[in-house]
């Protein structure tokens, strides 16, 4: 059994909004998820480095050459709002 | 028991390259808000981010000249957080696998070399710039508005490990830390336009303690000023609390340049708050043998080998930190015109004081294209040698200035050259103690101040010509 989920930690890092009832049902799902990948440490692996991109592909880095993508009138485009040539959000904090 | 401060420095260096870390959209400065973007970084679905080779080379050059240790296989990691400055809801950083770690870099603190401890050296990109609309402050705003310009603009975060002991140090070190970015060309380094970018991490303990104080991170420091009061209100703030035996809390604070407090901004996130993981986008970076010597090969001279050459000419190091961090020129004219008069003080003060200045007062940035090491040479040796005072010596600087001439003719046709014939001052010093019997007894009855009067009187006497120390020099001969 792993410690604790922090539920209320985790909801608000995620922004949400839950209801005590939907705290204590993610709280379990969550642990169980925990869990499970717990078993994985009980597994004797070899003492090797993990591996994170399976198929080994090498990195191509890209020339330093500047190109211009999109207008300005384009990348607002789909904005749902916009304002002074910004982008408009709800606010940051609350 | 004593109460000891640590200090812990984590400085973004924004890159000078062309286009964006991850994405070819155009780094220049300009006013109109959302100009340079492309769906990688604006996050939209099924853009794929690809590494730039120049900044990774920028980065390399970065760590080996702080001597770190690279890291040959390393990846890059998402920082997962939850805030519209970054449209991809996660920072592109590196976690565990930085290019550099385990490096350092030599400071001079009040005159005396130190050596700043350097944990780590990562590759990461730049947020956008969000304005809250309403009241003017974050936590009370209507909406906020974004311009991601700035969004994926290719930064190098560099850590200390906290083992710095006073603002002073950490002062001195962002100072070093610039010039080292504008010597290997990497970053424009200014700080007023947010190329170098500050927070400071501080905590006090009792001498004695093992372990720590609770580390509270400052941040909004915005120029050097700002940094080393910040970090001496805040080593006061928690050492008041901990003399109170008050807890103090991790967290992140804020600097307020007006009143010159900090206050709370936000308890501190741990690192499993960001859950970092690898970014599945990216491939991991091998940087091959080929790649870090060609680079290695290529390291430009360093400020700490330029201040090294300086004090090998004979400056202090404080004097020679000081040269190296002015304006390439002056270092460039300091070696030349103390090769030629094989006197490094007086050249330096001439440079960094008499010249600066009046460049200074003009509005110029550097001298006129026609000044040569030799001229200034020549000046210096001049006064140097007593053949013009130092006023003179000025005046002659100020016409080089406006103009081509030769300093020692200009001095002649001026008549500026002094009278060092003892004889001939002799004989004026003897007048003017003739002409001002009334001044003598008031200096025998304790006036001496009058002295520099009749020394005054000889030099007017000489239409300027007579040099003042020797003049005076005699003027107490005859007198006693």
């Amino acid at each position: 059994m792993t410690d604790k989920i922090d539920i209320k930690n985790v909801a608000k890092l995620a922004a949400l909004k839950l209801t005590t009832e939907e705290e204590n049902k993610l709280e379990k799902d969550l642990s169980m998820i925990i869990d499970h990948f717990a078993a994985l440490s009980e597994m004797n692996l070899p003492d090797e480095k993990i591996s994170i991109h399976p198929l080994g592909t090498p990195l191509d880095l890209a020339d330093d050459e500047a190109i211009i993508f999109l207008s300005h009138e384009e990348a607002l485009s789909n904005a749902p709002e916009s304002s002074d040539g910004q982008f408009v959000v709800p606010p940051s904090l609350d | 028991m004593k109460i000891v401060p640590t200090i812990g420095m984590e400085t973004h260096v924004e890159l000078k390259t062309n286009s964006k870390m991850f994405c070819r959209c155009n780094v220049v400065e300009t006013d109109k808000p959302n100009e340079n973007l492309c769906p990688t970084c604006l996050g939209l679905p099924g853009s794929l981010p690809v590494p730039n080779k120049r900044a990774i080379e920028f980065i390399t050059l970065l760590a080996l000249s702080t001597k770190c240790q690279i890291t040959t296989d390393g990846m890059f990691h998402r920082k997962n957080y939850f805030y519209p400055d970054l449209p991809k809801n996660y920072q592109i950083s590196q976690f565990d696998l930085p290019v550099g770690t385990e490096g350092s870099l030599e400071i001079v603190v009040n005159g005396e070399f130190s050596t700043v401890e350097i944990e780590r050296v990562h590759m990461e990109e730049d947020t956008g710039k969000s304005t809250h609309i309403g009241s003017g402050r974050i936590d009370s705003a209507t909406s906020t508005h974004l311009d991601f310009n700035r969004a994926g603009i290719p930064l190098v975060e560099v850590v200390t490990k906290p083992l710095i002991k006073s603002s002073k140090e950490a002062v001195s070190y962002i100072e070093e830390l610039r010039q080292l970015v504008i010597d290997l060309d990497i970053s424009e380094g200014k700080l007023e336009k947010g190329n170098l970018r500050f927070d400071a991490n501080i905590s006090v303990a009792y001498e004695n303690d093992d372990e720590l104080g609770t580390k509270v991170e400052i941040k909004n420091m915005n120029s050097l000023r700002s940094l080393e009061k910040a970090i001496e209100y805040e080593i006061s703030r928690q050492t008041k609390m901990l003399n109170n035996n008050e807890t103090i809390i991790q967290e992140t604070r804020h600097w307020d340049e007006k009143k010159e407090v900090t206050s709370s901004m936000r308890s501190k996130e741990g690192s499993a708050d960001y859950r970092y993981f690898s970014d599945p986008d990216i491939p991991n970076m091998i940087l091959s043998k080929d790649f870090i010597d060609k680079i290695k090969n290529n390291m430009p001279v360093l400020p700490s080998e330029k201040r090294n050459t300086f004090i090998n000419s004979g400056l202090s190091i404080e004097d020679a930190n000081s040269i190296g961090k002015s304006p390439k020129w002056m270092g460039e004219l300091y070696k030349s015109v103390s090769d030629i008069t094989n006197d490094s003080k007086t050249t330096f003060n001439w440079i960094t004081g008499e010249l600066q200045g009046q460049l200074r007062k003009l509005g110029e940035t550097s001298p006129p294209e026609w000044m040569t090491a030799e001229q200034l040479a020549e000046i210096i040796s001049l006064v140097k040698n007593d053949k013009i005072s130092f006023t003179s010596g000025k005046e002659i600087l100020a016409e080089l200035i406006e103009e081509k001439i030769n300093p020692e003719e200009y001095a002649i046709s001026n008549k500026l050259i002094q009278e060092n014939d003892t004889e001939e001052i002799s004989k004026m010093v003897k007048e003017i103690i003739k002409e001002n019997s009334e001044v003598l007894e008031r200096i025998a009855n304790g006036e001496e101040k009058l002295i520099g009067f009749l020394v005054g009187q000889v030099i007017k006497l000489s239409n300027g010509k007579v040099n003042p120390s020797v003049a005076k020099e005699l003027l107490l001969k005859e007198i006693k």
